[in-house]
């Protein structure tokens, strides 16, 4: 007797595999298995009628047992038995057992001459071995009896690194429920969600699956919020997933260049400095080395190193447990006071990693044992950046420098260390630096900075542009005076008199420039014919809105309100924005202040108004369309935005206006408010090419336009801001944005005032163009307003 | 309602098929292996090539040749679920069908559907869209309704049974895998099901 058996599948090289495999089992006597998988040698797909052929074919008499892989071979193999003749089908057993393990028993059994019930059996326990094996014989590999679960793909550009793991961490950390994740790509062991370091080490890259399991009181809530989470790419925001869309400046803090503040996409990669003797390159001298461009200026001086005193942990014994217990409470929270003083995302993620369960509970229990708390607390970093270093993933493994910086800031509190400092003035030159010493340089004091390692893309280049330090990267070697230029990334060592003459005539021009820029920040900008034209600054915080007034901007010609309502619970009510608006206004001096009221939308998501997931934000429920649906939140602001009017200058604006309708109906929500003072303006951004086009219909309706050429150049285009590939058509102006701020002009009249906000209203080759269109107001990052306006006096 | 008009009603099905393939892949990518359109539209080109081969005679000629191809050709969970349906309405089918006997055919082949897919209402499949569609059509039968407004209101049946899958959790099939991340997005055999009614009304309704 001999049982014949089909393998119905998908994929015909796959089930030819299988079946190859299985005969090897059966060498002596020869098992006929047939073949009846994908629609053609590439093709998957399952077809009923070749499986009845299959089973018709393999059956000698004696029976067919026919193996599946999965979904439709199931139901084609059942529809197969349909077409088969009465006795046949009689012969014929369906067998869900797992395909390759399942053929195998199968076909040894076969062989044996079993019955095909006894094929049957011995397919279906073909997992035995394996099960054994790994010990999970009987129970559900990976999921606990009581708790809920779920499976989620993780979407971020470069995983669930730092950021994004501080965010799981500190959101799940609020319920009442144990939650654990683990890598299903990796097969990683489960972690506690409420551990940084643990979750880092899962290695989590962008596809990778992470399954999450809870239990306790709100586990439900917990994996809820924890799929939440998965679908927002755990806040980090799209600028980071690199699909953005762009703010209307990229060129905060940095006045010359052209680098992203926030890390993203830069025009050179980092690389190997090269000697560029051969050829000779005009404007560069011979001895002129090349590095990686990282912090746009020009700087020269001594090269001046970071004094890093030594960390040594002396051998002394504990001072018992409770005490050593202290000390390093006290370091943590001096640490914490340390970190808390610096602002940027990635100090976020060092406040976390000191509030890692899973790392304090180590040290502390080392503690308990008699360790001291150096000690401790060393061998527990060492052990976790370690664990970071083993990680195949280059991202996360640079997540070990991370663990490194904050256990050092720890370390030093315990053991009474100052801070690495800078011997003297000049050029930095370092091997690399931790975020808190970038954060820390006095830009008075060093001029500009060379490190060795590191990327454009690193914490510390990205704060050292943000705080307009020129840098470049590149193992430079060693020498007493340093030339560089954070553009190009030319670099200078001990440079020769006529190369020392070059870049100091570049940073002459560069200062003359800025310079002049500086001196006239405060000064009205007056075109060549004697027309005024005001700049104003772009601004998103307080802070910035001081940056602004010390730049000698003319106004607020947009604030972002979106930071007041980011990355919190609850939505911020009228009293909060009234007091921050007012703070706004006081940091420049009373000067006006153009609110545009929040442009938010599933781009730009709020934790408290989940938003539906849109197949294209930028294109879905954003600015005035989001705020008309939540109505009660857009009369909030605009409450705020009349208090404050009653006080000090203020103009309003709606984002993403596209029709008069929706100008009409926000005009009506603002004057239901009530009270409006006369000196408020009322105004719409122009971003939407249908309302550009249509500009005259909003004339009644409004006091002013504000064309965001940002959002108008990618709508009109129809080409993301944020894709390098599109560079040649998203940068500058392009003539049909051009005349569409030409038609709006028109519309607009002398009477109605057109404002730019975006970056090109700070390219001095776009501003003669705008003013030419008719554009009377020009609103740009705050550090650059000054040569704003200098463009504006030379045309 | 002979061959030739059923005929037509499948020639149109394949039709719409074609012509919405696209979405029918884009709704099958979001919550399964994003080949449905391709599937079907494959299958009924197929069977649309066959039926010009060899025109079928009856309709229980013309419905085994739409359900024996469509299990061969179209690959997916479609191909058998689609194919017993049109077998089990070849076995129903009389040599010519009015409006009630059409209602009981498509019975049939709602029937098989279920038993082949082992589906309930609300698992967000084909069955969701099936079911109102035959109940609408029955109940317009009953009612003595003429064939235009009878069709009509099975496909606008099928529409809302396909509308009622959007905030559905799967559990057949593919989709099944995804869970929770399966809700938000119709499902494709539901959406495919409402061009097969949107075919009857505007070819065997118009009939009428």
């Amino acid at each position: 007797m001999t049982v014949g058996l089909v393998v119905a599948g998908h994929s015909r090289p796959l089930a030819r595999a299988a079946a190859a495999l299985a005969s090897e089992m059966t060498p002596g006597r020869p098992v006929p298995i047939e073949v009846a998988a994908g629609l053609d040698e590439e093709t998957f797909g399952t077809d009923a009628v070749a499986i009845s052929e299959a089973i018709t074919a393999a059956d000698d008499g004696d029976g067919v047992v026919v193996l599946m892989d999965l979904g439709s071979a199931v139901l084609s193999a059942e529809t197969a038995l349909e077409l088969l003749d009465e006795p046949l089908r009689e012969r014929v057993l369906l067998c869900p057992a797992p395909l390759v393990e399942g053929l195998v028993a199968a076909a040894v059994t076969a062989g044996a001459g079993g019955t095909r019930e006894e094929v049957a059996a011995e397919a279906l326990a073909g997992l035995a071995g394996k099960e054994a094996h790994f010990g999970t014989a009987g129970e559900e590999p990976s999921r606990t009896g009581e708790g809920v679960s779920a499976v989620v793909r993780v979407v971020n550009e470069h995983g669930l690194h730092a950021r994004p793991a501080a965010r799981l961490v500190g959101e799940l950390r609020r319920f009442d429920a144990l939650v654990e994740l683990r890598n299903e790509n990796t097969g990683s062991g489960w972690v506690p969600a409420s551990s940084l370091t643990r979750v880092a080490t899962l290695g989590a890259l962008r596809g990778h699956e992470l399954a999450v399991r809870a239990s306790g009181r709100q586990a439900q809530e917990a994996v809820d919020r924890f799929v939440e989470l998965a679908g927002d790419a755990f806040g980090e925001t799209q600028d980071h997933v690199n699909h953005s869309r762009p703010e209307p400046t990229l060129h905060r803090g940095s006045p010359t260049g052209n680098y992203p503040a926030d890390g993203g996409s830069l025009p050179k990669p980092c690389g190997q400095p090269e000697n560029v003797d051969n050829p000779p390159t005009p404007g560069r001298s011979a001895s002129t080395l090349r590095a990686a461009p990282s912090s746009p200026g020009i700087a020269i001086g001594p090269a001046v190193r970071l004094s890093q005193p030594a960390l040594h942990i002396p051998d002394e014994p504990s001072m018992g447990s409770e005490a050593e217990q202290h000390r390093l409470t006290d370091a943590l929270t001096t640490a914490r006071h340390e970190i808390g003083k610096l602002s940027g995302d990635i100090f976020e993620a060092h406040l976390m990693l000191l509030e890692d369960a899973d790392l304090l509970d180590e040290a502390r229990a080392a503690i308990d044992k008699g360790t001291t708390a150096p000690e401790a607390w060393r061998d527990t970093t060492n052990r976790v950046a370690a664990e970071f270093d083993a990680l195949p993933d280059p991202y996360l493994r640079a997540r070990a420098d991370d663990v490194r910086a904050v256990s050092d800031q720890v370390l030093r509190a315990l053991l009474g260390v100052p801070a690495a400092t800078v011997d003297g003035e000049g050029i930095l030159m370092a091997t690399d630096l931790t975020p808190a010493q970038a954060a820390a340089l006095d830009p008075v004091r060093i001029a500009g900075v060379v490190l060795r390692n590191g990327s454009p893309t690193s914490h510390a280049a990205i704060l050292l542009r943000t705080r307009g330090i020129p840098a470049v990267i590149g193992d430079i070697p060693e020498g007493a005076l340093i030339a560089l230029d954070g553009s190009t990334g030319d670099v200078a060592v001990d440079p020769a008199p006529d190369v020392l003459e070059d870049f100091r005539s570049r940073a002459e021009r560069h200062k003359k420039l800025s310079d002049e820029a500086r001196t006239k920040a405060a000064q009205p900008a007056m075109t060549r014919n004697g027309v005024t034209i005001h700049v104003g600054a772009n601004i998103g915080s307080v802070a910035e809105a001081r940056a602004a007034a010390d730049n000698g901007a003319d106004l607020a010609g947009l604030v972002r309100t979106e930071f007041l309502f980011l990355d919190r619970d609850t939505a911020p009510d009228a009293d909060e924005q009234e007091a921050v608006y007012l703070a706004i206004a006081d940091a420049l001096g009373g000067r006006r202040i153009t609110l545009r009221t929040l442009d938010a939308g599933s781009d730009k998501p709020l934790r408290y108004l989940p938003a539906p997931s849109e197949a294209n934000p930028f294109l879905g429920v954003r600015g005035i369309r989001h705020s008309l649906v939540h109505r009660s939140m857009f009369t909030e602001q605009l409450r705020a935005i009349v208090r404050v009017a009653r006080r000090t200058p203020v103009s309003v604006m709606f984002p993403m206006v596209t029709t008069p309708d929706e100008v009409v109906e926000a005009r009506r929500m603002l004057d239901e408010v009530g009270d409006l003072p006369p000196d408020l303006r009322v105004g719409m951004m122009v971003e939407v090419p249908a309302a550009a086009l249509r500009a005259a219909d909003f004339t009644p309706y409004v006091d002013f336009f504000s064309i965001g050429t940002n959002d108008l150049t990618q709508y009109t285009l129809a080409a993301e801001r944020g894709n390098a590939d599109l560079l040649d058509l998203t940068s500058g102006l392009d003539p049909a944005v051009e005349q569409l701020i030409e038609g709006v002009c028109r519309a607009a009249g002398p009477q109605k005032t057109v404002a730019v906000c975006g970056e090109l209203a700070g390219d001095g080759t776009v501003v003669p163009r705008l003013l030419a269109a008719g554009v009377r107001e020009l609103s740009v990052a705050p550090a650059l307003v000054p040569v704003t306006k200098q463009a504006v006096r030379a045309t | 309602m002979d061959a030739t008009a059923l005929s037509a009603w499948i020639r149109e099905f394949a039709d719409l098929v074609a012509r919405n393939r696209d979405e029918l892949t884009a709704l099958d990518s979001a919550i399964g292996d994003g080949d449905h359109g391709v599937n079907m539209d494959r299958g009924l080109t197929a069977v649309v090539a066959a039926l010009d081969a060899e025109p079928p005679d009856t309709p229980s000629a013309l419905f085994k040749k739409v359900g024996m191809t469509l299990i061969s050709k179209v690959g997916g969970a479609s191909g058998p679920l689609y194919g017993t349906a049109f077998l089990r309405m070849s076995a129903a089918a009389d040599s010519v069908l009015d409006g009630p006997g059409f209602a009981k055919v498509l019975r049939s082949g709602l029937d098989g559907v279920v038993a082949r897919g082992k589906a309930s209402p609300g698992d967000k499949t084909m069955v969701d869209a099936l079911t109102p569609a035959v109940e609408a059509l029955e109940t317009a039968f009953a009612g003595g309704a003429d064939v235009t407004a009878a069709f009509q209101a099975a496909a606008d049946a099928a529409d809302q049974g396909r509308e009622a899958t959007v905030p559905l959790v799967a559990r057949k099939g593919r989709a099944s895998y995804l869970g929770e991340r399966s809700a938000g997005h119709a499902d494709p055999g539901a959406t495919s099901v409402t061009l097969l009614m949107r075919a009857a009304a505007s070819t065997l309704g118009a009939a009428g």
